[in-house]
């Protein structure tokens, strides 16, 4: 007796293959379902977006908003304090960096990235120098998760801001007033002059109008006579400020120093880690500087790296393999290009790479020699599977 | 041709299909969209800890000395030994209100015992229900596994009885506590349909795996066994990408010919092997031309299973300072299962079941000493996420998030206050990171007419083959059995043709 004479034997079959049938006959019609599921997504996380510089204005001497526009007319939903990857090609090379977006997402119509010059910064000069109102660029949609959280966060929060770091912040704060939101936030912004200060007036005058939003200011190197707040934030500067810390999150963003000293001066004031929120780490800006770095292996010094169908590239010890790719014309997916997306993961095949210690790599991706590419940097010659 | 064989996917049914096929010497492809292997079965990182996505109870797996079915498939693809298995005493402790907190053994005769001790007016009855379902498993394992040629009704009376009736109906006629038939049958869970539209067969050989076999999880959770697939078919030769979606399967005569890659490079090859779903393949992925009529009024008789919404949360404590004793927890508001089910479909949170599982507790390394991991999930249909204004989404997503946490809150106090890290995944986000309609994780609905007795994947075009939920069941053990049975299959056409043309 086969199988399926066998099941026919089972109480209720001749039923069920009725009602199969039944179902069949009057069934779904996916065919013409087809690509919801990708449309839905789509909504949300485009692979990528196409963007029109509507408007660009000068924030100070140093830093300039591009406002951008959707060329499509649509723009996915963002939390205030995620980021874009925008895309550029610059002498033939194509790379890509994140910048946070400034604007509020109470309104969808632009989103405002606000760029402050780099000391010889390859895309930062481009986007400030070369690029023009009109002029069409490419991004990621929105990522990251350095954003509020109705759900853990509470409603008094501290914002610690760095120079540039600002500009999350400023989504929030942005968010929070014109939407009068219910939440209390008090921003300390630590420059090292007052005309350093991005988004100065506008604070200002947002902190005027709305009793839920307190701006200080913290100049690091005040000129004779400053008058304002001077020092560096840390945990006497925050207590004078804010008072007590029990009960508030902090939100905290600015150059990689900031939080390898803001964090711990949190953590001695008794704040628990769970109340402090940061932004990804970006990159070191001198990686051979890093506590870990193997002291033989000098900044200049130069690999190959071998790709799975043969190419051989050049690779400097200073750089990121992803940079070195980008330079070769590869083209890896990336996004935070802070060692914590994991969206530039490549297998290494052998030789040896340096990885901060801020780079999030799964426990498995470590043991089978998976490295993010944008935060490992060439000790030897390597080979990857790419 | 390119490739023997290509597989789209590195999901669960994708990984073991594409390691059996690598392994017996196959040119093997292996397609992958997204830039790690496991679909679900996978992990993430957020601040200090690695979260596991989806893998709560593997069911299947057997001690060592005894062996089960999933252990067996592992052990052919040689990545057994090298994971650290962990083995849960408990199945599961069940909280209804203030009515039911009960912790079940996995355990045939302790797990009798408690259910007595709760409920004693129903005690023989107890007794009865897992001898049946002990009978019941004892006689589907011996028909199918030896194949008896004279299985018959007088033979195997309770197969034949039971196979095909709603969970419901047995549960009825066994017990009149409606705490009692919840208590028994909250599994449900983990294929989708309450116990009135679920058939005992998928009822009682859950439990009955779980009891025997015990519930496991891994070491560096289900990445860790994903991650050890793939390095055993990169070492027996087969070939990977990732970040490469197939775009479209190419099919000639009924034949299939080959597959395009989303990067517009065309690949030929006569046997495809997907992990993507039944549906994208037939809809989006063949030329309308060549999908046989017959093989979309096929489709069209099943439905899209649910998705979930999923929490993953680190906590800033040790479980037990809050309460969690124990890796498996469901939360219940009711005895009303049907009313359950019927809040699947709902955006909000209100009469949902709520599975908490707390790795921890069975593994402390889950998570740096002094926190917890914890994963929340609610099972919810993906179509009603479809069409809510975007702008709108990060907030209902919390306020969901909310409403589930204010129930959790309920039976562990103080939960909310530890959260450190919370990622809150919609069906949105499993259609994204899985590309399933719906968001589906389980594959299409188990209705009794969906079980491969009646709908068995085979497609209509030739060297086409399907491994994963969408070939049969959903979750792990389903889905990993899946790809080494396609694989088995392919082997079989490949060696047939060979055979022919000599
Ligand atoms: C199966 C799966 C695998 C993922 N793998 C990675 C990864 O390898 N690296 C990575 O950085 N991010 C991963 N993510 C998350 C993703 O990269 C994005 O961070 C997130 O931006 C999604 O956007 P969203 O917030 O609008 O989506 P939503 O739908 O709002 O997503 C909810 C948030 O929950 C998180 N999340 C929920 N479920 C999961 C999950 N199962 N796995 C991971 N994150 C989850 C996401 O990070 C996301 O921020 C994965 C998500 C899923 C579901
Ligand atoms: C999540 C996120 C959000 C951000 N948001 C903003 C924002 O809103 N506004 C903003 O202005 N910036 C933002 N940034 C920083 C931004 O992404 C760029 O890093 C910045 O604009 C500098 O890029 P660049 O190409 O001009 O500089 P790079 O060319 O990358 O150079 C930066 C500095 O590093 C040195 N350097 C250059 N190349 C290397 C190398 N390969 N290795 C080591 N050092 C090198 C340079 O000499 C220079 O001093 C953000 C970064 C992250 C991660
Ligand atoms: S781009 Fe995010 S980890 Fe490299």
């Amino acid at each position: 007796m086969s199988i399926s004479e066998m099941q026919k034997m089972i109480n209720g079959h001749a039923r069920i293959a009725e009602e199969l049938e039944i179902c069949r006959k009057y069934g779904i019609d996916y065919y013409s379902q087809r690509g919801k599921w990708t449309q839905a997504v789509e909504k949300y996380h485009p692979r990528r977006l196409e963007l029109r510089v509507s408007e660009k204005f000068a924030e100070n001497a140093d830093t300039t908003t591009l406002r951008l526009v959707s060329t499509s007319g649509y723009f996915p939903p963002f939390r205030a304090g995620q980021y874009i990857n925008l895309f550029v090609e610059i002498d033939g090379i194509c790379t890509s960096r994140p910048y946070s977006i400034s604007s509020s997402p109470a309104q969808n119509a632009y989103y405002d990235l606000t760029i402050r010059r780099v000391p010889n910064g390859f895309v930062s000069d481009y986007l400030l120098d070369e690029i023009k109102v009109g002029d069409v660029l490419a991004s990621t949609g929105p990522a990251g998760h350095f954003y509020y959280s109705s759900i853990h966060h509470g409603n008094e929060l501290v914002f610690l801001a760095g120079g540039s770091g600002i500009t999350p912040l400023m989504s929030m704060i942005r968010e929070v007033t014109d939407r009068n939101l219910h939440r209390n936030i008090h921003l300390i912004y630590g420059v090292r002059k007052p005309q350093e200060a991005i988004f100065h007036e506008e604070l200002l005058i947002r902190a005027q109008r709305h009793s839920n939003f307190i701006y200080d200011l913290a100049v690091s190197e005040p000129e004779p006579g400053y008058e304002g707040i001077t020092g560096f934030i840390d945990a006497d500067l925050i207590k004078k400020q804010i008072g007590d810390v029990s009960g508030k999150t902090f939100f905290v963003c600015g150059p990689r120093e900031m939080y390898s000293f803001c964090i711990p001066e949190l953590e001695k004031m008794g704040v628990p880690g769970r109340r402090i929120r940061r932004e990804v780490f970006g990159t070191p800006a001198e990686v051979t500087k890093e506590p870990a770095w193997p002291k033989e292996v000098k900044a200049d010094a130069e690999f190959t790296v071998k790709l799975t169908r043969g190419q051989v590239i050049n690779a400097r010890a200073d750089e990121p393999l992803l940079t070195a790719l980008e330079r070769a014309g590869i083209v890896v997916e990336n996004c935070c290009r802070s060692g914590e997306c994991s969206l530039c993961r490549v297998k290494l095949q052998s030789g040896k790479v340096f990885q901060p210690s801020t780079a999030l790599v799964r426990k498995s991706d470590q043991q089978s020699g998976y490295v993010h590419s944008c935060a490992a940097y060439p000790l030897t010659d390597l080979e990857i599977l790419l | 041709m390119d490739y023997d064989v290509v597989v789209i996917g590195a999901g669960n049914g994708g990984l073991t299909a594409a390691c059996s096929l690598a392994q017996r010497g196959v040119k093997t492809l292996l397609l992958e969209r997204h830039n790690v292997p496991g679909g679900c079965a996978t992990s993430f990182c957020r601040g200090r800890f690695e979260f596991e996505v989806a893998l709560h109870q593997l069911s299947g797996l057997g001690p060592a000395e005894k062996p089960g079915p999933l252990r067996h498939t592992l052990s052919k693809l040689g990545v057994v030994d090298q994971l650290e298995w962990v083995e849960m005493d408990n199945l599961y402790r069940l909280l209804v209100r203030d009515d039911l907190d009960i912790t079940l053994k996995a355990d045939r005769e302790a797990a009798i015992q408690t259910l007595q001790e709760r409920f004693p007016a129903e005690k023989d009855n107890i007794t009865a229900y897992f001898d049946l379902v002990y009978q019941f498993c004892i006689e589907l394992i011996t028909i199918y596994s030896s194949r008896d040629p004279e299985a018959t009704p007088e033979k195997y009376p309770a197969y034949f009885e039971y196979a095909l009736m709603d969970t419901q109906k047995v549960l009825d006629k066994f017990f009149t506590d409606p705490l009692l038939k919840l208590a028994v049958s909250i599994y449900w869970g983990y294929t989708g349909l309450p116990p009135a539209k679920q058939p005992f067969s998928d009822m009682a050989m859950l439990l009955f795996s779980y009891l025997e076999l015990k519930p496991y999880h891994l070491k560096g959770g289900s990445q860790a066994l994903s991650a050890a697939i793939l390095e055993k078919f990169l070492q027996s030769g087969g070939e990977v990408r990732f970040n490469c979606g197939a775009s479209k399967i190419l099919v000639e005569d009924g034949r299939v010919t080959g597959v395009v890659t989303e990067h517009g490079e065309t690949i030929s090859t006569s046997y495809i092997i997907s992990n993507a779903s039944t549906i994208s393949v037939y809809t989006e992925m063949i030329e309308p031309e060549h999908v046989p009529a017959e093989q979309l009024k096929k489709l069209g008789g099943s439905t899209i299973g649910p998705s979930s919404i999923t929490l993953y949360i680190g906590l800033d404590c040790e479980p037990q300072e809050i309460g969690i004793n124990e890796t498996t927890n469901f939360l219940c508001a009711s005895t009303d299962m049907e009313d359950a089910f019927t809040a699947c479909w709902e955006i909000e949170s209100h009469n949902d079941y709520t599975l908490v599982s707390c790795y921890n507790i069975s593994d402390p390394d889950i998570s740096p000493p002094g926190t917890s991991q914890v994963c929340i999930v609610d099972l919810k249909y993906g179509e009603s996420w479809l069409n809510i204004p975007p702008h709108q989404y990060f907030e209902l997503k919390e306020k969901v998030a909310g409403q589930i946490l204010d129930r959790v809150e309920h039976y562990f106090p103080g939960f909310r206050e530890h959260i450190e890290e919370i990622e809150v995944a919609t069906p949105i986000t499993h259609m994204r990171f899985l590309g399933t309609p719906g968001g589906a994780i389980y594959g299409f609905d188990q209705y009794a007419k969906d079980n491969n007795m009646f709908t068995p994947p085979r497609a209509l075009i030739k060297g086409l083959y399907f491994a994963g939920a969408w070939a049969g069941m959903g979750g792990f053990q389903p889905t990993l059995t899946s790809g080494t049975t396609a694989a088995r299959q392919v082997l079989k056409d490949i060696k047939r043709q060979a055979g022919v043309e000599i």
